[in-house]
């Protein structure tokens, strides 16, 4: 009885510690600016759970109506949460696996469709 | 309770209502002249082109294809074979055969006021901006290639293979259908598109045919200029002269 409880409390601390607010990857640009203390995203709840339904709206009004401005924009994400390969001083592509989208989209089994289409690193000097 | 108003209390709300007033008009008129890119596109405009064919050498034409192709990166795909690969906009040569008079023509996406491809589309991907430059939506292409059918310019093109590193203001996927976007990216910025720009001379001019101090509307009113395949009645933004 006391293994299963042990084991039970362990399953429980582990899941607490998977769900803190810090992400292994969270791109060069994000990282620097969230160490310089300013804050981007209002709520990090809200934007991890919403930001599907921010790029749905935002690509239509980028695409239908011209307003082209930053926020909720593919290419405002992509720009800041891309990393940088510290050998050659290369960008990864924010789906490959172990980045940032690609990162949670994996272990929630979502497949996303948006880089079939969109530039998966940033353009040099766009920030 | 007293209901009457004395003229002191009367002044102090009216002067706190008019400033208040005041003040939100004031941030509506900010907002809507800051920028361009903030406020959907209306149709108090309509993007042209008009293309002189007299003026415009081969060599121009092969300039506004390679701008094209590095502005919205297309042209360079591998395994796509001559029919399959995009052509944004070509370079045509016309004869009218009674004469003899060969015309060399730019030719891409006439942005038409009533489209045939926007027609077509099952889905509503294909559209027409409020300013009149047509696109595809790539999101709801499903890639049936109707448009391609419908086009009377054979404008749209099909992409054939898996991409990367495309552009950053300019998506481009397997399985979805593209054409000129008349530098759609570009027009919101103030900008003209990235053939026009690259012909020197004013072979090529872009603008607003609905303002009639611009550049097009006038050279419209003096020049004789005509629309390719006019009979269709599709009232194209892009107009020919000399052909």
């Amino acid at each position: 009885m006391n293994r299963l409880l042990v084991v039970f409390l362990s399953l429980l601390v582990g899941s607490v510690f998977a769900h803190t607010n810090e992400h292994a990857n969270l791109g060069k640009q994000a990282s620097s600016i969230k160490a310089s203390g300013k804050v981007f995203h209002q709520s990090i709840s809200i934007i991890r759970r919403m930001h599907p339904e921010f790029l749905h709206h935002k690509r239509d009004k980028t695409l239908r109506q011209g307003v082209r401005t930053d926020e909720y924009s593919l290419k405002g994400c992509v720009s800041c949460h891309a990393n940088k390969n510290k050998t050659n001083n290369q960008y990864h592509s924010v789906d490959k696996k172990g980045q940032f989208c690609s990162d949670c989209h994996q272990q929630v089994g979502v497949s996303l469709d948006c880089f079939s289409c969109h530039r998966t690193t940033p353009k040099e000097g766009f920030l | 309770m007293n209901k009457t108003l004395n003229r002191r209390d009367f002044i102090k709300t009216t002067s706190a209502a008019t400033i208040g007033v005041a003040t939100v008009a004031s941030g509506i008129t900010l907002t809507t002249f800051a920028s361009a890119n903030k406020v959907p596109v209306t149709n108090e405009k309509r993007w042209g082109m008009l293309i002189d064919t007299n003026k415009l050498t081969e060599a121009d034409i092969d300039g506004m294809v390679s701008a094209c192709q590095q502005e919205q990166g297309w042209g360079s795909e591998v395994h796509s074979t001559g029919a399959q690969r995009p052509d944004w906009i070509k370079k045509l040569k016309v004869k009218d055969k009674a004469t003899g008079k060969i015309s060399n023509l730019a030719l891409m996406c006439q942005h038409c006021e009533e489209p045939p491809c926007v027609d077509v589309c099952p889905t509503n991907a294909s559209m027409k901006r409020e300013d009149g430059i047509v696109l595809v939506d790539k999101h709801l292409c499903i890639g049936c290639r109707y448009c391609m059918m419908a086009c009377p310019y054979d404008a749209r093109s099909f992409v054939h293979e898996t991409l990367s590193n495309q552009k950053e203001h300019m998506p481009r996927g397997k399985g979805t259908v593209e054409a000129c976007t008349m530098c759609v990216h570009k027009v919101d910025k103030g900008e003209a598109p990235a053939c026009v720009v690259s012909v020197n001379s004013d072979a090529v001019i872009f603008g607003d045919l609905y303002d009639a101090s611009s550049q097009i509307s006038q050279t419209l009113k003096t020049v004789q200029s005509t629309q390719i395949r006019a009979d269709l009645n599709l009232n194209t933004g892009v107009r020919y002269s000399g052909i």
